[in-house]
């Protein structure tokens, strides 16, 4: 019991903050709005706030129960004494007794699914691994310190700042259902709209459209963000409305707000910071005012809560948008070849052809992580909504912040654009009741989980049970956590893992619930170095089997460079070693050297380290001018170079070059003999002293992994031992 | 207000000036260990081992709660090799006495990564151990190599038809 009011004071409070925040903010500019828009959008408008608050707090490092707590108690307080809480403005008309009633049934049918759901401990995927996981971290670390190995670290993360303002009370299952208030005031906030334009039947419908898609509530009932983004743009294009109606300036301030709190939820929702612009420009323009002075106060609003992200990024990870843009903003901590496989995975899954969306992320919703309902089959019907001036704002708020699905086609990233199109498709057929009463019971029915099973594809994510006993943890919390074996690894990991030791995975587990720090395979530079030595010795490819040697007439040069002279947009190009000679004798590696390389100078070393797992690589495709150079620091003779490399660059060609006394690039070698390369040592010796070395202790296996059957079967011969198994993920320790 | 402005850019400019360097001298150097010794039984399979599956490529058949298993015509497994010095294919199995009324004689063939290494005629059902060394340079050091035999009659189980070749008990390389 003391667990479950744990979890309920943690998300009112945060929800009571950020409503309090908005409410003072709003009685300040004594903004004139509907009853209910007050209290929603102050809500929306105090999480953003809330949000920056809680960054302040973590960049400070000051994050404790008892700071949240006063700032909370405070905040709420100077609400309740003002009378910022007592909404001032008019109700809306009574909603008619029907639409009343259709209202009432479904939000009480998917409340019951979506909260109970969302109170059950957290086990999704993205939740307890990153989501939590890095809530976790700020938690622990009593606010932000430098992560440069995670690059969900980088990630903006608004909402998170709110999850840990309630995790902090109530852990996982308050955070969940802060997630969960804002499906309810999204839901809310369309159906105010529609009574706005004199529209209830169309609010009511795009209301339960939304609320009840299946992606929705279940995305509301765990800690993602996804929905606490679609409520922050719908709310600021509702402010936007608003302001085209009374053409109050004091809404700008909201407006600003919302538009940076886009971007700071999501990268993808930067787009609401132009629209919110563009849209008050336009709008002036057209009426001959000036523009300048309120798209500045927008601007600036904006930015007070798009920088603090950036600038997190920039001075932790010398990039303000990590992990993209890393062609642009080159650094040591992504690299370009995981960005653009990032990119390309996740612009199509594993999906044969566009057209599969459709279907896909409306029925079957197997290959893209979830279904909207079928309902949403209907969508271009929406179009008919351009007949109204309110569906020509919907469908263009629609069409926009949908520009961006493509970059990523998982159904998640459609929420944002569900409550405009609910609301265009609604409005579409409002003049036929009957049938919008229709498709209110038909999306209600067929997305019901009982109902969704008899369709959708076999595997498709979706919420398929709630137990009420386990979310009232009538049912121990532990006892439902176990299922998961993520959960159990994160509970052994804690308990055979020192505090100070890491443990490295190729892919993510349940991070939110152990303490120990987990590096992940794809999540940054060094952990792809680090998964890189891990698979060497079980992937032949990877395997310094190659070797190059350039014989040439002996040298006097400063400095010697092995380049790049093909182009091989399939390849990356890769050293395992490069090895300088005079007549028989390999050149020892002197400390005065001063090596680099282009691109990716910062893993040079690599190639020079006389270890047969480890390698520099381009991490992106090889191009003609890149290379690796040796600065002697003096004038040196050599007569020879050989560069150890893997057969997965077999595409690349490269040539040896020196810098004479004269300070002239010349041509020492471009005919490189190729031989094989023997290897006389254990590979999985040296991959795990490698790890060791790199302060690698344990490494987590999933039975999926590649190189998990290698490292099951010889263990011995990796000279590792299993520190732990759980089904079939296995805990390596390296002694 | 420009002059403060101008020093919060500068100020944040210098705050993001921790990048690393481009040019690193040699690092320390690694000394990669010459070879490893875990013990010969890591190259043999026993076929009552849990984790005899991971070995499996094909033709043996699920255990049945013993500690041998049924083949089929090509059974073959794969092993790390920790060392290509003076090894031996060895190979523990049996043939049945009532699938060799019908069958008769059995001819069986041994593979080192499908080359060919030895055949040998069995004219007598039982228990049958099979040695041979194999030539250092087919194998190499800390690569899987596949090991396989192909058995040239198989006994047809007149019930459900399938196909049994010979009762397997381990196989793999051995000093």
């Amino acid at each position: 019991m003391i667990r479950v009011l744990a979890i309920l004071f943690g998300t009112l409070l945060t929800v009571l903050t950020a409503w309090a925040l908005g409410a003072i903010l709003f009685r300040k500019l004594a903004l004139k709005l509907h009853r209910a828009e007050e209290r929603l959008l102050s809500f929306v408008v105090g999480s953003a706030l809330l949000s920056a608050i809680v960054f302040a707090i973590c960049a400070v490092r000051v994050v404790h129960r008892g700071v949240f707590l006063v700032i909370g108690l405070a905040i709420i307080g100077y609400a309740v004494y003002s009378g910022a809480l007592r909404a001032s403005g008019d109700s809306f008309a009574p909603l008619p007794r029907l639409w009343l009633w259709v209202f009432l049934v479904a939000m009480t049918a998917f409340s019951y699914l979506a909260f109970f759901h969302a109170m059950m401990p957290e086990d999704s995927p993205d939740g307890m691994a990153y989501h939590l996981g890095n809530v976790l971290k700020y938690q622990q670390a009593h606010g932000f310190f430098r992560i440069t190995d995670d690059m969900y670290a980088n990630l903006s993360e608004g909402v998170e700042m709110l999850f840990l303002y309630a995790f902090d009370f109530g852990r996982h299952s308050a955070a969940t259902l802060v997630h969960f208030t804002f499906l309810v005031v999204l839901a809310l906030l369309i159906l105010s709209y529609g009574r706005r334009i004199g529209r209830p039947a169309v609010g009511v419908a795009a209301a339960i459209f939304t609320y009840a898609a299946p992606i929705v509530y279940f995305d509301a009932s765990m800690a993602y963000i996804d929905v606490a983004l679609a409520a922050v743009l719908f709310a600021g294009f509702y402010l936007l409305q608003i302001w085209d109606e009374n053409c109050d300036p004091r809404l700008f301030i909201p407006i600003g707000i919302l538009a940076g709190f886009a971007y700071a939820v999501k990268y993808t929702a930067f787009l609401a910071v132009p629209y919110a612009i563009g849209f008050i420009a336009w709008k002036l323009w057209r009426k001959r005012q000036p523009v300048l002075r309120p798209v500045a106060v927008v601007a600036l609003l904006a930015a007070v809560f798009v920088l603090p992200w950036m600038v997190k990024n920039w001075i932790e990870v010398a990039n303000p948008i990590s992990p993209l843009a890393n062609r642009i903003f080159t650094n040591p901590y992504i690299h370009i070849s995981f960005e653009d496989n990032w990119r390309r995975y996740l612009s199509m899954y594993d999906l044969t052809s566009r057209w599969q969306i459709p279907l896909q992320v409306t029925v079957q919703g197997d290959h893209v992580e979830g279904l909207l309902g079928p309902l949403f089959l209907l969508t271009p019907l929406a179009l008919l909504a351009l007949r109204f001036r309110a569906g020509r704002q919907l469908l263009l708020a629609a069409a926009l912040f949908a520009s961006t699905y493509f970059g990523n086609i998982g159904t998640r990233f459609l929420i944002p654009v569900v409550p405009f199109v609910s609301l265009a498709l609604a409005l579409a057929v409002a003049d036929f009741p009957a049938l919008l009463l229709a498709l209110v019971a038909f999306h209600a029915i067929t997305c019901w989980p009982s109902v969704i099973q008899l369709y959708c594809a076999p595997g498709a994510w979706r919420l398929e049970r709630v137990s009420v006993r386990t979310a009232l943890r009538l049912r121990p919390e532990e006892t439902y956590l176990n299922q998961n074996p993520d959960y159990r690894m994160a509970r052994l990991i804690d308990g055979v893992v020192p505090r100070a030791d890491k443990v490295f995975g190729v892919s993510q587990t349940g991070q939110s619930y152990t303490t120990r720090d987990e590096l992940v395979g794809y999540e940054s530079a060094s952990n792809e170095v680090l998964q890189d030595i891990l698979w060497t010795p079980v992937i032949r490819e990877f395997q310094p089997t190659r070797k190059l040697a350039f014989q040439f007439a002996r040298h006097a040069i400063r400095k010697l460079r092995v380049v790049q002279t093909a182009n091989a947009p399939m390849d990356q190009w890769s050293i395992s070693e490069l090895r300088v000679f005079d007549g028989a004798m390999e050149l020892p590696r002197d400390s005065a050297w001063r090596l680099t390389a282009h691109p990716n100078p910062w893993e040079v070393q690599l190639a020079f380290d006389n270890s047969p797992v480890t390698r520099w690589r381009t991490w992106q495709p090889a191009g003609p001018g890149m290379y690796v150079e040796v600065d002697f620091a003096r004038m040196q003779t050599v007569d020879g170079v050989v560069v150890e490399t893997s057969s997965d660059a077999a595409n690349t060609k490269i040539i040896a070059e020196g810098l004479d006394a004269n300070g002239q690039w010349i041509t020492l070698s471009d005919h490189p003999v190729e031989s094989v390369n023997p290897i006389h040592t254990s590979l999985r010796r040296a991959a795990a002293a490698e790890l060791k070395a790199r302060g690698i202790r344990y490494v987590l296996m999933k039975p999926e992994n590649p190189g998990a059957d290698d490292l099951r079967r010889y263990t011995e011969a990796w000279g590792m031992k299993v520190a732990g198994v759980v089904d079939a993920q296995r805990l390596y320790f390296i002694p | 207000m420009t002059r403060v402005a101008a020093a919060a850019v500068v100020l944040l400019a210098l705050s993001a000036c921790e990048r690393p360097p481009e040019f690193y001298p040699p690092p320390e150097q690694r000394h990669p260990a010459e070879g490893v010794n875990p013990g010969p039984e890591a190259m043999m399979v026993e076929m009552d081992s849990p984790d005899a599956n991971l070995s499996i490529v094909k033709d043996i058949y699920p255990p049945g709660g013993t500690s041998w298993r049924w083949t089929e015509q090509d059974p073959t497994v794969k092993v790390l090799v920790l060392s290509t010095d003076k090894l031996k294919l060895r190979i523990d199995f049996a043939i049945w006495d009532d699938g060799f009324k019908t069958t008769g004689p059995v001819e069986l063939s041994f593979f080192i990564n499908d080359k060919l290494l030895d055949k040998v005629r069995y004219t007598t059902p039982g228990v049958k151990h099979y040695e041979k060394p194999v030539p250092a340079d087919w194998l190499m050091l800390d690569r899987e190599a596949t090991l396989s035999f192909h058995v040239d009659k198989l006994y047809v189980s007149p019930r459900d038809k399938k196909r049994f070749g010979v009762i397997l008990t381990r196989i793999g390389l051995v000093p």
